[in-house]
């Protein structure tokens, strides 16, 4: 499966159409905190999603090798820093991952049994 | 979250949850909302001596002609220099903290409304001198309205509009609408507020003071309405982090 989901095939099971390099919940966190603040520096990811430095950008290479992601590494005064900026596959991937999670649960409302 | 992988099948809606509550959270954070305001009031009450200073006020037998020349001379700069600041103020917090800002579009429309105002204003001082609206009659209360939506304090509550779209503040746009309904509505920013006369000390009398004096309160108001605002947003704040 690709970052560039082609559009779902309605008569499919939506849970087909899922990216697993998007899918991951650490992935998908951030795809969408990239693309809540444009642009995110590395310890601010890893603050709010609680990894560690060595998990995080092992993530991190995930979603650059799939080109959902740009980082770019640059220093301020001394210190080094990471930044990360969604591409324009990673935006359409985390909005393609949202619009199938939002089928996959309206799939599962409409599908459940009464004794349920 | 943890750094394992999860299975393709997790709970999707705990997932969309994640994603929502993760967004909610950077936008928290990127908000600098006080700030804002608090430029704006202090801009609000720097404009009163200027207002105050430049008006120029004839007065004859048949009564008194005004015009408020210090909102031309002060508020296109002030805003313009506001709004960069403001944006200034967003871009470097946002970076401190390691994420980018939302800021631009704000100080955009901002400085647009610092062109349309200096527009309007001149168009109107060239163009109702010789053709009175109305053909001089009583003007309608849409006018005062729209005229006050256009004055800088109107168009602050727009700009603050767009800045609540922007940062998805909900507690903004209802301060913004509340505000515009205040100085829209409410408020006489343009055509002035008389105040009763104890409330005038004695050096300050005469038809010309009183004219100068009765722009004073609204503006008053307003800068004081920014600057709780500010203070409100500024608490709130504390308390998230």
């Amino acid at each position: 499966m690709t970052a560039d989901a082609d559009t779902p095939d309605p008569s499919a099971h939506p849970v087909t159409g899922l990216d697993e390099v998007v899918h991951q919940r650490v992935r998908l966190g951030i795809l969408a905190i990239t693309h809540e603040a444009r642009r995110v520096e590395f310890g601010y990811l890893r603050t709010q999603l609680d990894l560690t430095a060595g998990n995080l950008s092992k993530h991190l290479s995930v979603l650059e090798t799939a080109g959902l992601i740009d980082v770019e590494k640059g220093y301020e005064g001394r210190r080094g820093r990471t930044w990360i900026t969604l591409t324009t596959a990673g935006s359409h991937a985390l909005a393609e991952e949202i619009k199938r999670l939002k089928l996959l649960i309206t799939q599962i409302e409409t599908t459940r049994t009464p004794e349920e | 979250m943890t750094a394992e992988s999860r299975p393709a099948g997790d709970d999707p809606r705990r997932l969309l949850s994640d994603v929502r509550e993760l967004a909610g959270r950077v936008r928290r954070d990127q908000r600098l909302t006080h700030v804002a305001l608090l430029v704006l009031a202090a801009v609000t009450f720097v404009a009163i001596p200027f207002d105050w200073l430049f008006m120029q006020v004839d007065c004859d037998g048949s009564g008194c002609v005004f015009a408020r020349r210090g909102l031309l001379y002060y508020w296109p700069p002030a805003l313009l220099i506001a709004y960069a600041a403001i944006a200034v103020r967003y871009v470097r917090a946002a970076r401190a903290r390691g994420l980018g800002a939302r800021v631009l579009p704000y100080a955009i429309t901002g400085a647009a409304t610092a062109v349309v105002f200096t527009a309007a204003y001149t168009a109107a001082a060239a163009y109702f001198p010789t053709h009175p609206p109305f053909d001089g009659g009583p003007l309608p209360f849409w006018w005062f309205a729209l005229d006050r939506l256009i004055a800088p304090w109107g168009l602050i509550g727009l700009a603050l509009l767009v800045l609540a779209r922007l940062e998805r503040n909900v507690a903004l746009l209802l301060f913004a609408l509340g505000y515009l309904a205040l100085v829209v509505l409410v408020l006489p920013t343009t055509d002035g507020m008389n105040l009763p006369g104890w409330a005038v000390p004695s050096f300050l009398s005469g038809t010309e003071m009183q004219i100068r004096l009765s722009m004073t309160p609204s503006q008053l108001i307003i800068g004081a309405v920014l600057l709780a605002g500010g203070i409100a947003f500024a608490k709130v704040r504390r308390g998230q982090r």
